[in-house]
């Protein structure tokens, strides 16, 4: 079933939430991190989240949306990004932003490039394709900065597990 | 999310310190951090290490400002989203030019004072009067200077770094004096705001600053604020959109008294 004009509308909407609360995350962050390099990261990278939400949000408008029109994904992924947001010791945060929820998010734009019509919607593919090489290089950043400060993996308990749930329940909508 | 508390100090409260990498020592007094003869290697290098712990307290602050205040409007959260960005190139710049010159972080005391005082303030046009119209206005006119000194030691390299710094500070200043008065044209509560920012300011610099008698840590006098004022950065503070009577008001208060006295008799009717 192609998506209609108010389907994507409201997926580009749930995108943008979870750009703007990942740069809150992100932003809430630095002050509590005491490693100065993964500080400058952030720094960069909540500047990247800002952006992508800028474009998202003014796509909602061409999608007959208010500007900057914004939908949580879900109650249960809301509650994710809170427990995230919670987090404490650097190695945590770093793995749960960048290999759990960026790579989920990674996913759900890939998927949505297929699920819409590349022509139709071709500026909403553009916006993804520039978030998706975006994201790519974020991954890469926090490898790097985990790299030089040989930081030891962390363990998230169940979160992963959580958020692939979270999300399997998000796509079978 | 994680909080961070208050501490009183000489009956004012601030915020406590943002974390640190365990490599520095972190101070709440002038008193306590190091300062030398600028000419000397040393006094270059903490010179240099004291300009990139500010801008991660700058980063550290805007980010903070970002998260702690989600119903601003979306526009100026941008502005704040790119101020983190350009925070975190300055360290890293800073942070290069400093391993170039053979130093290293943590190698000096470093303070959090503009952090302690801003996010003290609780609502965002008072932290914006606070950090960017004040801190990184009178930065504008530190760096200034500093970018003049740094060429008569010969040391282009950290005067090119402070330059391209400059002008990234500049843009900070300038969207907060447009947004403090875009605020405040639509909430005039807003001003009181900025005023009581602006009179705690004042009480946190008393609280903190060190008396006429004191020396810091390694055993300079540190004769007062006054003797520290550096020059006003006219043309800078012009391009932030400072208006006239604000940089009359300020060359006032950095202690050109007479030079503005003469000015203003030189402009009285004969």
């Amino acid at each position: 079933m192609p998506l209609t004009v108010a389907d994507r509308a409201r997926r580009i909407a749930n995108f943008r939430y979870i750009e703007v609360r990942l740069m809150e995350i992100a932003a809430g962050w630095t002050p509590t991190t005491p490693e100065m390099e993964v500080k400058v990261m952030f720094g960069r990278h909540i500047w990247d989240l800002a952006q992508h939400a800028d474009w998202l949000g003014k796509r909602t408008f061409e999608l007959r949306q208010g500007e900057h029109y914004t939908l949580p994904p879900s109650e249960g992924y809301v509650e994710l990004l809170n427990d995230v947001a919670a987090l404490r010791p650097t190695a945590g945060r770093l793995r749960a932003l960048y290999d759990v929820v960026l790579a989920g998010l990674d996913q759900w734009y890939a998927a949505y490039m297929v699920q819409t019509d590349g022509l139709l919607d071709e500026p909403s593919v553009v916006i993804s394709e520039r978030i998706r090489g975006d994201i790519a290089r974020m991954r890469r950043d926090a490898d790097g900065v985990r790299g030089s400060l040989q930081m030891a993996a962390a363990d998230l308990g169940d979160l992963p597990r959580r958020h692939e749930r979270v999300s399997q329940l998000i796509e079978a909508r | 999310m994680e909080e961070i508390g208050y501490f009183d100090y000489n009956g004012v409260r601030f915020r406590s310190e943002p974390a640190r990498d365990d490599c520095f020592t972190v101070v709440r007094r002038d008193l306590d951090l190091h300062e030398y003869d600028a000419a000397s290697d040393i006094g270059k290098r903490e010179s240099v290490h004291r300009h990139m712990s500010n801008e991660i307290t700058s980063l550290d602050i805007a980010a903070d400002c970002l998260a702690d205040f989600p119903d601003t409007p979306w526009e100026l959260r941008l502005e704040l989203a790119r101020q983190c960005w350009d925070e975190s190139r300055h360290v890293a710049a800073l942070n290069r030019r400093l391993q170039q010159m053979g130093g290293r972080k943590g190698e000096f005391p470093i303070s959090t004072f503009e952090w302690s005082v801003t996010c003290a303030i609780d609502n965002l046009a008072g932290r914006l009067a606070s950090q960017n119209r004040t801190f990184e206005a009178g930065a504008m006119d530190v760096v200034g200077d500093h970018i003049r000194q740094w060429r008569e030691y010969g040391d282009n390299e950290t005067a090119d770094v402070l330059e391209a710094i400059l002008a990234d500070e500049i843009q900070h200043v300038r969207f907060a004096n447009r947004w403090i008065k875009r605020l405040a044209a639509e909430d005039r509560r807003v001003l009181l705001r900025i005023v009581a920012a602006v009179s705690y300011l004042s009480s946190a610099n008393q609280a903190l600053a060190p008396t006429a008698e004191e020396r810091n840590a390694v055993g300079v006098p540190l004769d007062g604020f006054a003797s520290r004022v550096p020059a006003v950065n006219i043309h800078d503070r012009q391009l932030a959109e400072f208006s006239d009577e604000e940089i009359h008001e300020i060359l006032k208060q950095a202690g050109f008294r007479t030079l503005v006295s003469d000015t203003a008799a030189e402009q009285q009717p004969r």
